[in-house]
């Protein structure tokens, strides 16, 4: 740091030209009176003392004169605005970015957080704002948001550190990142500041096996990474899901992790519909997992809640509680018409699946979890799961058309569930569904469709995503077509079965994790208010599918909703975050095209040196104040 | 109805006049004159008090022969007999123009009027001799005695003015030229000068005179509140000095003042004398009846 101060007002440099006026007047002032005394014989001596100490006596008896000069010079130099000139250079638009993720919150053994060490940081950069300089907050959490405008008003900045408080969800820092690139559109940005514990999204470095954070973002400007020190001890719940071992039974699985650094030790309570139901002991060692697995009966509705108990020291409270809606067990209710038969038949070979209409031609369900059919009528009957075999959507009609000739597939998404483990090479399909000319993919897939095989001509199966649903459509019917007759073709009836479970969470459901609630089902257009665990209301209206869906959930807990004024569910949320558990922290981060390194130490800042002026020229004057007032030396009582 | 009570003398009221009549001054050392038994009488004094013996010699009074001694030893002693010499009182009153602040000079005056008084009922030889105005125009007062001489007394003393220049020091070679007698010499005076003290002393102590030296000092003198840069003129002699941030200096000051005071006292106790040092705001009956009866100045 260069300690040769530097003005940032120097204009102001005028003020020591009222030196001159006050050396003038206190020098007209010292006209003197005039005293007549009964003698000068002990004044004489006196004076004669005093001049044996002249060099001195001098200097005090015109202390008045150059304390005032101090004081004017004092009060100069302050309106000047020195300042000591900080390592980086002097911006005058400062974006600073604050992770306010799940691992911000691991607090040190006093008791002070991660983000608390932040703020600290920060606060010392707000007070250090040199006039001309503006800062805006952004704090990255559940949403990315701006705390302020770019502003120097610091008591604004204080409070709006001060209310900053930590979200338990993942970090997402390149949200943070592209709103600071979105203000340089506006402001000349000439560098942004981060400040996070470096606990973010890892993957492993090709080339080292390390971990490494890549931030999916173009840098546009330098960013100053400031790592906050990570903490270590951490034992919590990065997995809650359960599985239906049996018609009567779910398997529910636990896993505990520790952090990277240091091994903890935990008990672990499981209660179901608010009673214990078990629990076990967990021993880990630094970075290691173990997985504990609870029966569940299935044959009711189970509320489990899960809760780590850990002993010695545990730095991130987020993750120590988890819970999980476990739904009364069922069979899966398929509608399939009869005239669908290599499906009907497929589907009835399966285990929990129920196929309606059944032979007799009745139906009893009002909604199935399934619905496989290849007439347009079926299009809006509600289901998890939809198949419609020989359909073009409607959206797609003046897109798509279907012609009788030969296609074959050409390719397919192998990691489409409903195409999971299935081989469609060689199908030979007398249907030929074509894209109309100067149609491409996108429209189509802009339609809302994803496109998960492809034909000569154009596609051949679509998805389309409906809210919590799934629609597939079949652009050829399989009757017409080698389809039903390949291998593949009961793995797909089994994929459909499987992911209608998953939707109508039959087979497997994982617990919900922060960030937003899963959609839950009320009636149409129903207000309903959702308590957060903080206990704050937020109100909200249904879909006209009667789905609540976006509802934030960025802390950890249970959140109650009511419709007119009835509790109607509760859904608790948990961390479930592996790496935030882990507290693993990097002190690079990669970026598109170049890597970041964390500052080994803080850059000091501008120090405005005003305020110790006017504090001394304060105190200059107290003392003057005093000099003048105190009883000389040597006067008795 | 009241009873205009008058006044004997402007100078004291008539309670103090009254109890300073009864009282008489107390010097250190008596002055006396040893005589033979022979030369008592037509000497004077007020009081015999035996003194010594000497050897018989022939031609000595047989009367004074101490008969036990010789009745004892079988050798003659003559007794030796003392006599109170008359003692003069010579009162030195500073009246120069530094006196006049503060009311020094009033203060003075009363405890000249005062000591006069004790000295005059007590049938002591009082003169009074004023310092201030130089030369042959100094007014004095011839000695005087007894209590017919009280009224030529006070009015002496309510008729001088203040005025001059002439130290105190210089004053007193003035006054042992005009003056002959053993006894006390009270200075009232606030022995601001520039000359030897000292040397006045001596001059009075060689005279045969014990020194009363009473130093009188105004509150401004005492304790000066200034401040800032004065300029100071001598009230005596016009003469000027410049002084600046003054309150800086009242340290220095007190210092030279209690070292005057210090002086003043060691060279009055070398000389067998006494000094003290009063303020003029000081009440009379206070420095009579307290400070100078409890130093057994008087009694």
């Amino acid at each position: 740091m260069n300690w040769i101060p530097s003005f940032f007002r120097p204009s102001y440099a005028w003020l020591f030209a009222l030196l001159i006026p006050v050396v003038v007047f206190y020098f007209l002032k010292m006209r003197r009176t005039r005293l007549e005394i009964s003698s000068l014989a002990l004044w004489r001596q006196v004076i004669n003392d005093q001049r044996v100490n002249a060099p001195f006596q001098k200097f005090k008896r015109n202390i008045l004169l150059y304390l005032q000069l101090l004081l004017l010079t004092l009060l100069a130099l302050a309106a000047m605005q020195p300042f000591i000139p900080g390592a980086s250079a002097r911006q005058q638009y400062l974006p600073i970015i604050i992770d306010c993720s799940a691992s911000m919150g691991a607090v040190d053994a006093d008791g002070t957080s991660r983000l608390d060490l932040a703020k600290e940081q920060i606060s010392d950069i707000v007070e250090g704002l040199l006039p001309g300089q503006q800062l805006t907050l952004i704090s990255v959490g559940a949403t990315t948001r701006r705390l302020t405008e770019f502003t120097d008003n610091k008591p604004l900045l204080r409070d709006a550190l001060e209310d900053l408080r930590v979200d338990d969800v993942p970090s997402r820092v390149a949200d943070g990142l592209r709103l600071a690139q979105a203000l340089s559109r506006t402001h000349n940005i000439e560098r942004v500041r981060l400040y996070s514990d470096g606990n973010l999204p890892t993957k492993p470095n090709p080339a080292t096996g390390f971990p490494m954070a890549e931030i999916d973002f173009d840098l546009t400007f330098p960013v100053d990474f400031f790592q906050i020190d990570p903490v270590r001890n951490n034992i919590g719940i990065t997995a809650f899901n359960a599985r239906r071992s049996s018609a009567d039974e779910w398997d529910v699985f636990v896993r505990v992790e520790s952090a990277v650094d240091a091994g903890s030790e935990a008990e672990v309570i499981m209660s179901a519909n608010g009673e214990v139901m078990g629990s076990d002991q967990v021993i880990l060692n630094a970075g290691e997992s173990q997985r504990l697995v609870f029966s569940v009966d299935a044959t009711i509705d189970q509320n489990l809640e899960v809760e780590l108990r850990p002993r010695g020291t545990d730095a991130l409270k987020a993750d120590n509680t988890a819970w999980l809606n476990l739904p009364r067990g069922r069979q899966l209710t398929v509608f399939c018409p009869k005239k669908l038969r290599t499906f009907r038949h497929a589907f009835q070979a399966l285990e929990g699946a129920l196929v309606e209409p059944n032979e007799d031609g009745e139906a009893f369900q009002k909604e199935y979890d399934l619905v496989v059919s290849d007439k347009l009528e079926d299009v809006d009957q509600p289901s998890a799961v939809s198949l419609f075999i020989g359909m073009v959507p409607e959206k797609l009609r003046d897109q798509l058309t279907v012609e009788e000739e030969n296609s074959e597939v050409v390719d397919w998404m192998r990691d489409a569930q409903i195409l999971q483990h299935v081989m469609l090479k060689d199908v030979v399909i007398s249907q030929l569904p074509k894209k109309q000319q100067g149609v491409e993919d996108n429209e189509i897939e802009q339609a809302g469709f994803e496109i998960i095989a492809h034909g000569t001509q154009g596609p051949l199966i679509l998805k389309q995503r409906d809210g919590i649903s799934v629609k597939y459509y079949f652009l050829f019917h399989t009757d017409k077509s080698t389809l039903p007759y390949r291998v593949g073709f009961p793995v797909i009836c089994s994929n459909l079965i499987s992911e209608a479970m998953q939707l109508a969470s039959l087979s497997e459901i994982r617990a919900p994790a922060t960030g937003v609630l899963p959609e839950l089902s009320f009636d149409k257009n129903e207000a309903v208010r959702v308590t957060n665990p903080l206990g704050k209301h937020d109100e909200r209206t249904t879909n006209d599918d009667g789905i609540l869906a976006g509802v934030p959930a960025p802390s950890v807990g249970q959140y109650e909703i009511r419709a007119g004024g009835e509790l109607k569910t509760k859904v608790g949320v948990g961390l479930l975050n592996p790496e935030e558990t882990s507290l693993l922290a990097v002190d690079k981060l990669y970026f598109n095209e170049l890597s970041v390194d964390a500052e080994i130490e803080q850059l000091d800042t501008d120090k405005p040196l005003w305020p110790m002026l006017a504090a001394v020229g304060f105190f200059v004057l107290l003392f003057e104040w005093w000099y003048f007032q105190k009883k000389p030396a040597g006067i008795p009582d | 109805m009241s009873v205009a009570v008058s006044q004997f003398t402007s100078l004291l009221p008539n309670d103090v006049l009254a109890r300073a009549e009864k009282m008489r001054l107390n010097p250190l050392n008596r002055r006396t004159n040893r005589m033979r038994g022979e030369h008592l009488s037509g000497k004077g004094g007020t009081s015999i008090e035996f003194s010594d013996y000497r050897d018989y010699v022939p031609g000595d009074d047989m009367r004074y022969i101490d008969w036990n001694i010789f009745a004892r030893l079988n050798q003659p002693y003559l007794k030796l007999y003392a006599h109170e010499e008359e003692m003069h009182v010579a009162i030195l009153l500073d009246s120069s123009t530094s006196m006049a602040f503060e009311g020094k000079f009033d203060l003075a005056r009363q405890i000249a009027a005062s000591l006069g008084v004790m000295g005059l009922m007590n049938v002591e030889r009082v003169s009074v001799y004023t310092c201030g105005p130089g030369g042959p125009e100094a007014p004095f007062l011839k000695p005087c005695s007894g209590r017919v001489a009280l009224k030529k007394f006070f009015g002496f003393l309510e008729n001088i003015e203040v005025g001059g220049e002439i130290p105190i020091e210089q004053s007193v070679e003035t006054v042992l030229s005009q003056h002959s007698g053993k006894g006390i010499v009270v200075l009232l005076s606030d022995f601001l000068t520039f000359g030897d003290i000292g040397r006045a002393f001596n001059l009075l102590h060689g005279s045969g005179l014990e020194i009363y030296a009473v130093q009188i000092l105004g509150p401004a003198e005492l304790n000066p509140e200034l401040t800032g840069d004065l300029r100071f003129v001598d009230s005596e002699t016009s003469q000027t000095v410049d002084v600046s941030s003054v309150g800086e200096l009242l340290g220095l000051y007190h210092a030279h003042l209690d070292g005057l005071q210090e002086y003043l006292a060691a060279e009055a106790r070398r000389r067998s004398g006494r000094f003290l040092r009063i303020s003029s705001d000081d009440d009379l009956k206070d420095v009579l009846f307290d400070k100078l009866l409890r130093r057994a100045w008087i009694r």
